[in-house]
């Protein structure tokens, strides 16, 4: 009979969850919605699958975007061009130190691909 | 033995009646709904990308798991304290940094040196910059009382600050630091065995030994002990004679040394550091733990759960990968898998009225 | 015979005066039935005493009418219509209020913001602001007709505990509640405060409001009671008018066997010195000048009310209280105890009051909870020993007789006397020479209690001193060789436990009050 006394104490000892007062049925539902939100959202994002390759091709023309699929290679666009320089290739990093190599690097997520010039 | 129990727990369930047997199988459903929601993800990428249970992808999701154990073996203590830790991420990046600017050919960071050091130098450097850092966290919540929640925002704050400055320090101008040298990436990152002709690198190894070593804290010493006395009641283990104050402090300490490691390993599998390196990586660490079933309520958690946790998270999170979601839905995605975690977490310490 | 009006309506006669009828209550919790058609009948103009041992089931029958916890069968009626309260907000609001044994109030408040709270009058319909006017007004306006002395504008916290009490006495009585429960509302009374309190319910009662009145102290109810109702393990005993009812007859009813042989027999021998306490005072509670000394093998009680500061004594002694001055003598040498560690190392052991909030570790093994304090036992070169670990929580079990199914049980899920005793075998696995037990038999039932006494005198037989705090009086009289009487943080006397009375002992406790 003593352990309801107990049980019923608000005594501490429950961390995070000292103050927490809701009951089980709710938080039934709550559970139940959160794991609908999450399956919904997983769901969402398969269904718009696809990363995004972007190109900033640095002053040159504007080369459009594409959408890939893991694994994929990214299909080489007409190169753009810019007065007074030559393109020398696409570039993972604005910073031009890591090229791209078109025909064999497989895309793994969402990126955005930087030209390299030649004056 | 565990035969006998088994066997007892299934008499007992029939002779439930059947209103009492539907709320059993609720109560289970819903106390493992995580782990039901990520096992049907996992059945449904893999029908429709079977490489993704291909030797590589397995690996690749191992090799994951190993670099993200010790933030979250770091931070599972916190979460046993019925803190946290969200300093985390920034102390990942501030040691991968230095590490990444000390082992390296280039030595922008410091142009006037020419050779690097010897790298068990840098990796007890990067510990101590770890454990200060736990240091004051620790220090912060045992002292003064601070929710760690707080404790470890300004700390996460003041680091990144240091990252920022270090990395404009010398000639680097706030650059990502690549160029490392060899003996520091094939510490990190060489084969350390191969499976059919994929390579499984090194830190894998440096994972398992980090883990079996908290595993023994954890369960065979007198600190592991104190640990889950003060997370689950602190005044009772003060009263008890347990140095509350010491225990709060080499939790947080010893949590700093593990993202320390963390750092130490992902500036040479990352093969370069930046600012926003470690970025978020807390985030990761806290769900894992949670998942593994290291609960907020304080004093319950195991380092096999811990495990469990990062291996999961990193499962959905590769095979999301291979499906091709994008980045930038992972993130609702993580923060849901969190909230949910929670959840069922409280669930289970739930007092019923 | 209250009984046989379960569920019928034949009441409708004496339903006029009749404002609360509880019938058939049951309410389960996992494992446990705690009540179990439990009636309850108070009459308007009536003084209704609830009377049961600790877990009988009394506040568990409150929760139940106040809506804490939804019953799983039975009705309440009030004044013949049916009521089922889902707060008890709504209870307040239909006359139905509950003055606390644990108050719970906004301190840092002042009295008539707690009086009002969540019904702040507004300055007029158009306004929607609060107005204190009219609030220092109405509270005013109670507090004279209770002869309260207090200034609605007072600071909660500033005011003793008696006066919080009578605050929400006059909040109760603010809403108009025809019916009040009074949760042990003497137990941090003064004679005087309690002698006020009565001239108040005398006053409710007079006004033909019905109320319950739970408590312990017997002298108390059959002063100020009409009828009492009896409850045992969560089943209703008997209600009968105060006037057929003796003492024993209460006691007989409430425990349900005469009680004789309540104490194990006393053959421990009091030998040499032990500890010796000069001049302790504390830092931040009233404890003052506390000087005594406690012999080897002695059981050495303290008695006192509520507040007298006999916990503040134990944990100052035990260094998680901070002293200002005085000295700590063990065999003769002076110990700081100045944190719980040395004193543990300096052979102290102290059972705290609060067993859930300072004793145990809730969700940890029994195992845990029973090494914790003497892990340095268990190490095999840096590592603890499983092996080692669980030898010595088996001893405890064994040696306290605590029932569980295994040491790798829970502890929360243990009954309140079982906890206590692995809270006990914790502290005698650190070999202590003086054990300080702070209520060490609150919230246990009768049975263990009867274990526990037996554990504390079998201690004393093997050379330890034990120093127990006790505020049931009998206990202290049957287990004790000496008691020490504290009274206002002070020290008021000691008596020897086997020619002196419990009225001796009260006149002491009231000596600096």
């Amino acid at each position: 009979m003593d352990r309801m006394d107990e049980h019923e104490k608000k005594a501490g000892g429950r961390g995070l969850y000292d103050r927490v007062n809701i009951s089980v049925k709710t938080l039934n539902k709550v559970i139940i919605a959160l794991c609908i939100a999450l399956v919904g959202c997983m769901a969402f994002a398969i269904s718009n699958r696809g990363f995004q390759v972007d190109f900033d091709s640095l002053g040159g023309t504007a080369v459009e975007s594409q959408t890939r699929m893991y694994g994929e290679l990214v299909e080489e666009p007409a190169p753009p061009t810019r007065e007074g320089y030559d393109f020398d290739g696409w570039y993972m990093d604005r910073d031009l130190t890591t090229p791209w190599n078109i025909s064999q690097d497989t895309v793994t997520g969402s990126m955005t691909l930087y030209a390299g010039w030649n004056q | 033995m565990g035969e006998n129990k088994i066997k007892a727990q299934k008499q007992a369930f029939a002779q439930l009646s059947t209103q009492e047997k539907m709320k059993k199988i609720g109560d289970l459903l819903l106390n493992n709904a995580m782990y039901i929601i990520i096992l049907l993800a996992v059945i449904y990428i893999s029908a429709k990308v079977p490489a993704f249970l291909g030797l590589s992808s397995v690996v690749n999701v191992i090799s994951l798991t190993a670099a993200k154990l010790p933030i979250a073996l770091g931070i599972g203590g916190c979460i046993v304290l019925t803190g946290t830790d969200i300093s985390a991420g920034r102390v990942v990046g501030l040691t991968a940094c230095i590490a990444a600017s000390l082992l390296t050919t280039t030595f922008k960071v410091f142009p006037s040196m020419t050779s690097a050091p010897p790298i068990i130098v840098v990796l007890l450097m990067v510990l101590a910059v770890g454990a200060v850092v736990g240091f004051v966290n620790g220090f912060s919540v045992a002292k003064f009382k601070l929710h760690p929640f707080i404790v470890t925002l300004s700390t996460q704050l003041i680091v990144y600050g240091v990252i920022l400055m270090y990395l404009k320090n010398g000639v680097n101008n706030g650059q990502t630091l690549s160029g490392l040298s060899d003996s520091y990436r094939s510490l990190i990152t060489g084969t350390l065995f191969k499976i059919g002709n994929v390579a499984v690198p090194r830190y894998v190894l440096y994972s398992i030994i980090l883990t079996v070593i908290m595993w023994i804290i954890w369960n065979k010493t007198t600190f592991g002990k104190n640990m889950f006395a003060v997370g689950s009641n602190e005044e009772s283990a003060n009263v008890s004679g347990v140095n509350v104050a010491r225990t709060i402090i080499l939790v947080f300490m010893l949590a700093g040394m593990m993202y320390a490691l963390t750092g130490f390993l992902d500036g040479a599998r990352i093969a370069s550091a930046n600012a926003n390196t470690g970025l978020n990586y807390e985030c990761d660490a806290i769900a894992a733990c949670v998942i593994g079933g290291v609960s907020f309520v304080g004093g319950i958690g195991r380092i096999s759960g811990i495990v469990v946790g990062v291996l999961l998270l990193q499962i959905i999170f590769a095979g999301l990968n291979f499906l091709s979601v994008d980045a930038n839905m992972l993130y609702i995605i993580k923060g849901l898998i969190i909230l949910v975690a929670c959840a069922i977490d409280m669930r289970k310490y739930l007092v019923r009225k | 015979m209250e009984k046989q009006k379960t569920a019928s309506a034949a009441e409708a006669q004496n339903s006029k005066d009749v404002l609360l009828r509880m019938e058939g209550i049951v309410k389960s919790f996992p494992g446990v039935k705690a009540l179990d058609n439990v009636s309850l009948t108070v009459k308007a103009g009536t003084v209704h005493a609830l009377m049961g041992e600790n877990g009988a089931g009394k506040s568990t029958l409150m929760k139940c009418l106040f809506g804490v916890y939804n019953k799983d069968a039975g009705h309440i009626y009030l004044e013949g219509r049916e009521v089922n309260f889902k707060t008890s907000k709504e209870a307040l609001e239909n006359g139905v209020a509950m003055v606390h044994q644990e108050l719970n109030q906004a301190l840092k408040r002042n009295v008539m913001d707690n009086m009002w709270l969540g019904r702040f009058p507004k300055i007029s319909k158009w306004c929607p602001l609060t107005s204190e006017t009219k609030m220092y007004a109405a509270t005013k306006k109670v507090f004279d007709e209770l002869e309260v002395n207090v200034d609605p504008k007072t600071v909660m916290s500033r005011m003793p505990v008696s006066q919080r009490q009578m605050v929400e006495i006059a909040k109760a009585v603010s809403f108009n509640s025809k019916v009040i429960v009074f949760d042990e509302p003497t137990s941090s009374l003064t004679e005087e405060e309690v002698e006020h309190l009565f001239r108040i319910i005398n006053m409710l009662r007079a006004r033909g409001c019905g109320i319950i009145y739970i408590s312990h102290k017997m002298e108390e109810i059959l002063r100020i009671s009409d009828e009492v109702t009896i409850m045992r393990d969560g089943q209703w005993i008997a209600t009968r008018p105060a006037s057929e009812l003796t003492m024993n007859e209460i006691i007989r009813l409430m425990v349900g066997r005469e009680l004789t042989n309540r104490y194990p027999e006393k053959d421990n021998v009091v030998g040499e010195p032990l500890l010796e306490v000069k001049g302790l005072t504390a830092a931040y509670s009233l404890l003052k000048d506390v000087s005594f000394t406690a012999k080897k093998g002695e059981v050495l009680g303290i008695a006192g009310l509520d507040g007298s500061g006999r916990t503040e004594l134990l944990e100052n002694i035990f260094g998680i209280a901070t002293r200002k001055s005085g000295e700590i003598f063990l065999h003769g040498k002076r110990v700081l105890n100045r944190n719980a560690r040395e004193s543990l190392a300096n052979k102290f052991a102290l059972l705290t009051e609060e067993r859930r909030a300072t004793g145990i570790f809730a969700i940890r093994d029994i195992q845990a909870n029973t090494t914790i304090s003497s892990l340095w036992r268990y190490k095999v070169g840096p590592f603890l020993s499983n092996k080692k670990l669980s030898e010595s929580t088996e001893w405890g079990i064994k040696a306290m007789r605590t029932k569980t199914p295994s040491q790798y049980t829970q502890i929360r899920s243990l009954s309140g006397g079982n906890q206590q005793k692995v809270i006990l075998a914790r502290w005698l696995l650190t070999e202590p020479e003086v054990l300080l037990l702070d209520e060490p038999t609150r919230g246990i039932d009768v049975g263990a209690k009867y274990e526990i006494y037996q554990l504390i005198l079998n201690l004393a037989k093997q050379g330890k001193t034990v120093i127990m705090v006790s505020s049931e009086m009998p206990e202290l009289l049957g287990v004790c060789d000496r008691i020490l009487v504290m009274s206002g943080g002070r020290l008021a006397g000691e008596v020897d436990a086997k020619n002196t009375t419990q009225e001796e002992i009260m006149s002491l406790a009231a000596k600096y009050v």
